[in-house]
């Protein structure tokens, strides 16, 4: 009877490993580049109707988060600004700049101004900004530095993970109350130590939930 | 490097236009496609032709198949935020708003907090400040927010078919008021449904000034508040009486329901479980007897109940009235009372109410003739109860025609313009009117009403109704209050009121529903007019204005006059059956047929969802040849109504009534009088909606004008067919199981005995040493979340460390069963409805049940094998617990989940992801309670008519459904698992709310969120307040305070599952002269019965006297497992 084999069949198991390997790295690496939100959502800049810069009204003029933000310490939900609240310094200041006039249409008729979700989570996570803001954590910490930002961006990858990293370790993210709105303001452990951190966390009673009841209901 | 992704600037289309996800708009960027998606997508509106969805459907189709290919469709869709362009006041967006409302229901009204979603009311609950119901509300309030957004209702006013504007349609009425002011409204007749509004009845005054000669008839079909002759005959005055339970020691109801179906049943229910709460050994508790002749959820409730026809109640109440008033002229209308150990019953009953003069309390139901109702006066008279248990207020006596009035006048050809404001008479006026024929004669009618229903399509002129969530109105409570109706959000079609009509035909000058309030809030107010509307407004109620109690003197020669004129008893066989029309307990009489809630709400006792039934006794079964003989293995069990595989095949019958016909299933009750045949009214509409049109069977066809509540002479016939019935509990009994743990109040009582901790001598615990063994048996609920380990198992303990710990509380003893939390539960967690098809394939999803359990004292050990009961009990009692997820600690469901969608979180609570769940179903196979539920489709996605035609099927919710969800909680899909999270949102959102408040107060440290802050949705809702909810590790709270107290038991709290919900064992207080007193519960008497064959008298084998060999083991084999 013949070989029906060759020699080097030998080595086929070794080649069928190797290759499951190079192509299970090959999958691993492009559904973390495609499929995880650290890349998929990360950098993501949508163009606006309305070129509102952050990096000049925070960064330069100093407005608070809250001026426009009004109810982040309020509501789960941080609200975008009605049209009149652009109106209240914009009737007098560019009244009649044409890259306003879609806040202008909106004041006059009462319809919204299209803003594009960025910092989307999915419909099943349920985030409220008003704990978060409330007990130590700076908007920084999600949206990174939206006061130096021409376009906002997603800075952040928002994920499951994400979120985890500091519901499992407050201590290395809280601030002082004064300044989880100044977002170029270190963090409690970056200024004096994670002790002093760790101590914020024992006196405030802050206990991030880790279990999905916190989030998802 | 940072990649940065960067979209081409949008286009005007793109700004401007419906807003979707980008690959489909550039697939079908047809000129066609545009217009359907600006059709079926305009900002803020919605658009519900289903033709316009199918054909968009249809379309879509092939692009979401291409779309699936490209890459692009993988993108995540482009969404936005759409701020407010102008601020709006008090609007904090993701924050609800409550408002005060009521809900008006006949002549009286339940007020009302809706919550509000960024101006959708989504739920709603009791209003506190009206302390008579302590925020709690009814089983129908909690479903009418669904009506508001029923794709079904009439979404616009059409003369003669023509669609007309909502200015045309205010023109017709304005024209018809200029038609009929020059004659004095000759020709011109109304025909209301009750109402109880201050703003109404004003209106009406006005427009029967200025159209004297027109007609104003009013019509119920059933009758909730007593006759008002009554009270005229005995007291001369037209007043009605309000009962105060809660001062009720010894309570006689006859025939009444005041738990449902009498008017302010909700603050009667309240009051009622206030004297029965026994928390201590020697607390006091009511004892209340029922004499009625079908099963109510009153009956189910009481201490002693008689069953009776209802045609015989006026002679019991006779009997009654000879014993207790010792007035011999009652004895005449008594004659002929027969049943068994009669008088030893009214002796017994009448010595004890004689005990307790001045605190007892006798009701009649509202249906019962005016001399019932007068016996009743005589007997509360004679009690010393005016004035302490029963309150009499003075009401105006409605000087409307009645609809046989208004029916004669049709007929006399007199009337040409009929004016219909609400009702339905074309489906429950009377029969003998032939309400239809009447209809047709009359030239011009114009109907208001919310649903395009039988009367609507019977008239020219069609007026869509606004619902109550979205008109101005007010209203008064059962005890008279003026509370007001306010909208929660602009008519979503356009809706008229009915005051807003009455104004219009009447020519007032303002038609506007608010400024038509207004006036008459601030009538008498002067200046401070604003103030007195906004506290009106904020408050919920008009402080002092409940109806004014009156001292009255009793004339028993008024009561003798109404009872003279009473007919003789009558004997009722099989062949001359009673027949009692019932205000059903979901559908009322008929008005909330389409809604979805309660359709699949199971009825209380019969727990039939989706139908009526012709309900008949035991007895009658018999006499009917429908008494199978199944080959019964345990007690009472399913095939008695001849079930198979959950689905009850039950025969229809045709039931005839003086030569009128209907025919409907009949379905066995245990508990009726023997030969009364219960009829719920309310179903078998023939246009209704989707929901309503064709469950069930109506009665209507039945009823006359002379006999609108009991008929007699009716007989039955088998149509030899069959029909299939959606019952949702197969068991009847308990099956001598240790589910439902009662004692009798003498037991509890006595010196020596275990006191309230019979519970702990019940059940398989009591027979085994304990499992959480002594060191748990001594420890609190909290040192037992988190000190007592597993034992004996690899899993490992969950960590309870969070900085609360939840748990719950069912006292059993004040449950009334009124399936108020079901729907409440519904409707503050999205739970779907899932269409009778599906109910009968055991697949209803709600997370909450009532079981309900039967028992006669004669199931016996021999039933496991021998010969045991084969009869269906003809007088059970009735025990009755509401099952939900009990979170266990050690949760079964947990440990088989394969991808760990069910854990535990830090606070006890056993979670549910919906997002990690694969639908294995382990967990709900492993679950003791059986509280899991499957979503077998994607019920909020399809029709339920057409749920297995797949992917060709119509896909998607309509958007006036989606405005019902509640945002704070997640749409379940197809192949979830769902259950019970102890309301999880709300736990969230007061621990947020709490934080929040105590870190902008300085006080970051106080994490501890009070207790009573977070209620559950079913303990909201309890009329009887029966749940507690709260923080277990607060050793103050009051469920550690309902957990401490002795009669707390778990639920086969021998699988060491460690249930964080626990139940109040169940009290009876039988009196012990009575002729059915029985020493013991009946469903204990089962439980010993089938636990000690050997007939070992059960005090012997308890406690600590515990005989060897009596273990765990021998117990189970006896049982044949543990099921």
């Amino acid at each position: 009877m013949s070989n029906i084999f060759p020699k080097s069949a030998n080595r086929l198991p070794l080649q069928i490993i190797l290759f499951v390997f190079v192509l299970g790295g090959i999958a691993t690496a492009g559904a973390t580049y495609y499929m995880t939100p650290k890349y998929t959502r990360v950098g993501y800049a949508p163009v606006q109707p309305v070129p509102f810069s952050h990096a000049k009204h925070v960064g330069e003029l100093g407005l608070d988060c809250r001026y426009c933000h009004s109810n982040v310490d309020k509501s789960g939900h941080s609200n975008v600004p009605t049209s009149q609240t652009c109106m209240n310094c914009h009737s007098q200041i560019k009244k009649d700049s044409p890259l306003l006039a879609p806040v202008r249409e909106s004041y006059e008729t009462g319809n919204p101004v299209p803003w594009v979700w960025i910092h989307q989570a999915p419909d099943y996570v349920y985030f409220n900004h008003s704990i978060h803001v409330n007990r130590g954590i700076s908007c920084v910490e999600c949206h990174g530095k939206i006061n130096e930002m021409e376009t906002v961006y997603h800075a952040k990858p928002l994920s499951m993970g994400f979120c985890l990293d500091c519901h499992r370790d407050p201590a290395a993210h809280v601030r002082e109350k004064g300044d989880v709105f100044n977002l170029d303001s270190p963090t409690i452990a970056t200024r004096t130590g994670l002790e002093a951190g760790q101590k914020f966390v024992h006196d405030w009673n802050i206990k991030p939930p880790q279990s999905c009841s916190g989030c998802h209901r | 490097m940072k990649r940065k992704l960067h979209h081409p600037a949008p286009s005007e289309r793109e700004l401007t236009g419906p807003k979707y996800w980008r690959s489909l708009d550039e697939l079908a960027a047809t000129p066609g496609f545009q217009a359907q998606l600006e059709r079926e997508f305009p900002e803020g509106a919605s658009n519900l032709n289903e033709v316009d969805r199918r054909h968009f459907m249809k379309i879509m189709a092939a692009s979401f198949a291409l779309g699936g290919l490209g890459i692009a469709g993988c993108r995540r869709p482009e969404k936005y935020i759409l701020p407010y362009g102008k601020s709006v006041e008090g609007v904090i967006p993701g924050l609800p708003l409550y408002f005060a409302t009521a809900m008006p229901l006949r002549k009286s009204a339940i007020p009302l907090l809706a919550e509000t979603h960024q101006g959708r009311p989504t739920k709603l609950e009791g209003n506190p400040t009206y302390a008579p119901h302590g925020g709690a509300s009814s089983l129908v309030a909690q479903a009418s927010v669904l009506d508001l957004y029923d794709p079904d209702r009439a979404t616009v006013h059409t003369k003669g078919g023509a669609v007309l504007s909502v200015a045309a349609a205010g023109e017709l009425l304005a024209n018809t008021a200029k038609t009929y002011a020059a004659n004095d409204g000759a020709g011109l007749a109304f025909l209301a449904d009750e109402s109880s509004s201050p703003t109404r009845a004003r209106l009406v005054k006005k427009l029967r000034g200025k159209y004297p000669k027109a007609v104003w008839a009013e019509y119920e079909p059933v009758r909730d508040e007593p006759p008002l002759e009554a009270a005229q005959a005995v007291f001369g005055r037209s007043v009605k009486p309000v009962y105060r339970f809660a001062a009720a020691k010894r309570i006689v109801s006859l025939d009444a329901d005041f738990f449902h179906a009498e008017s302010g049943s909700l603050f009667y229910a309240r009051e009622f479980a206030k004297g029965r709460r026994v928390a201590k050994k020697d607390d006091p508790m009511n004892r209340l007897y029922v004499a009625e002749s079908g099963l109510t959820l009153t009956g189910s409730m009481a201490d002693h109940r008689l069953r009776i026809a209802s045609s015989h109640i006026l002679a019991l109440a006779a009997a009654l009235a000879v014993k207790v008033t010792g007035d011999a002229t009652y004895s005449g209308s008594a004659q002929g009372l027969d049943f068994k150990d009669k008088d030893k019953w009214i002796d017994a009953c009448a010595e004890d109410l004689l005990a307790h003069k001045g605190e007892s309390l006798v009701v009649a139901g509202s249906h019962l003739p005016a001399g019932v109702h007068a016996a009743v006066y005589a007997l509360n008279a004679a009690l010393g109860n005016i004035g302490r248990t029963v309150d009499l207020v003075e009401v105006e006596p409605s000087s409307a025609a009645t609809i046989s009035d208004l029916a004669a006048a049709i007929k006399a050809g007199t009337v040409k313009t009929l004016v219909i404001l609400g009702g339905n008479p074309a489906y429950n006026a009377p029969a003998d009117l032939d309400w239809a024929t009447l209809q047709k004669n009359v030239g011009d009618v114009i109907r208001l009403g919310y649903y395009a229903d039988e009367t609507s399509v019977l008239a020219g002129t069609q007026l869509g109704a606004a619902h109550y969530l979205e008109s101005w109105g007010d209203a008064r409570t059962a005890d008279g209050t003026v509370v007001p109706v306010q909208p929660m959000i602009l008519p979503l079609f356009g809706g008229f009121t009915d005051i807003e009509v009455i104004a219009r035909i009447a020519g007032e000058p303002v038609s506007d529903p608010y400024a038509l309030v207004y006036e008459t809030i601030t009538g008498q107010a002067g200046a401070d007019a604003e103030k007195v509307m906004r506290k009106f407004l904020h408050d919920g109620l008009l402080a002092g204005s409940a109806y004014a109690k009156v001292d009255v003197r009793f004339n028993a020669r008024g009561a003798a006059g109404l009872l003279a004129g009473a007919g003789k008893v009558e004997a009722f066989s099989s062949k001359n059956l009673e027949v009692r029309f019932v205000t059903d307990h979901k559908m009322d009489d008929g008005r909330f047929a389409n809604n979805g809630w309660l359709q699949e709400c199971p009825d209380p006792i019969t727990k039939i969802s989706w139908d009526n039934a012709i309900l008949v006794s035991p007895r009658l079964g018999k006499d009917m040849g429908i008494d199978p003989k199944g080959a019964l293995l345990q007690v009472a069990r399913k095939e008695e109504n001849e079930f198979s595989i959950g689905k009850e095949n039950s025969r229809v019958f045709e039931l005839t009534v003086g030569g009128r016909k209907i025919r409907g299933p009949v379905h066995i009750q245990p508990g009726l009088s023997n030969y009364t045949v219960i009829v719920p009214l309310g179903y078998g509409r023939t246009h209704s909606g989707h929901i309503g049109t064709n469950a069930g069977f109506s009665a209507y066809p039945l009823r006359t004008v002379a006999a609108q509540h009991i008929a007699t002479g009716g007989s039955l016939v088998d149509t030899g067919e069959r029909t299939l019935l959606a019952n949702v509990q197969e068991h009847w009994s308990m099956e001598g199981r240790d589910l439902v743990r009662e004692a009798n109040l003498d037991e509890v009582a006595k010196e020596d005995g275990p006191g309230l901790a019979y519970v702990k001598g019940i059940g398989m615990e009591s027979h085994t040493p304990s499992v959480i063994g002594e060191v748990g048996l001594a420890m609190t609920p909290a040192q037992r979340a988190s000190e007592l380990p597993r034992g004996g198992s690899l899993y490992v303990t969950p960590k309870f460390d969070g900085q609360h710990q939840w748990g719950m509380s069912i006292d059993l003893n004040t449950c009334i069963g009124c399936n108020a939390c079901v729907i409440a539960c519904q409707a503050e967690n999205n739970v779907p409805i899932v269409g009778k098809d599906q109910v009968l394939r055991g697949r209803e999803m709600h997370w909450i049940r009532l079981d309900r359990y039967y028992s006669d004292g004669r199931a016996e050990a021999g039933a496991f094998g021998g010969e045991g009961n084969r009869e269906l009990p003809e007088d059970p009692q009735i025990s009755l617990q509401p099952i939900a997820c009990q979170q266990c600690e050690l949760a079964p469901c947990e440990t088989v989940c394969p991808v760990n969608a069910t854990v535990h979180d830090e606070e006890g609570i056993n979670t549910m992801a919906y997002n990690r769940c694969i639908g294995t179903r382990y967990c709900a196979n492993n679950c003791p309670y059986k509280v899991r539920r499957f979503n077998f489709f994607d019920w909020n996605q399809r029709q339920l008519d057409s749920l297995y035609l797949g992917p060709i099927g119509p896909q998607g919710m309509p958007e006036l459904v989606k405005m019902a969800k509640n945002p704070e909680v997640t749409v379940r899909m197809r192949g979830v698992m769902e259950k019970c999270t102890y309301c999880i949102q709300r736990i969230e959102n007061g621990k947020i709310r709490h934080k929040v408040k105590t870190a902008q107060a300085g006080d970051p440290a106080d994490v501890i969120v009070p207790d009573g802050t977070i209620k559950t949705a079913c303990q909201q809702v309890c009329p009887v307040e029966a749940i507690v909810f709260g923080n277990i590790l607060d050793e103050k709270s009051a469920v550690s305070v309902a957990k401490s107290r002795e009669q707390d038991y778990a639920l086969l709290g021998y699988l060491n599952i460690r249930p964080r919900t626990t139940y109040l064992g169940k009290l009876r207080n039988p009196n012990p002269k009575m002729p059915d007193y029985a020493a013991l519960p009946l469903s204990r008497t089962e439980y010993y019965k089938k636990n000690y064959p050997s007939g070992r008298e059960p005090e012997e084998g308890h406690g600590e006297k515990k005989a060897e060999g009596h273990g765990a083991l021998g117990l189970a084999k006896r049982l044949g497992g543990l099921s």
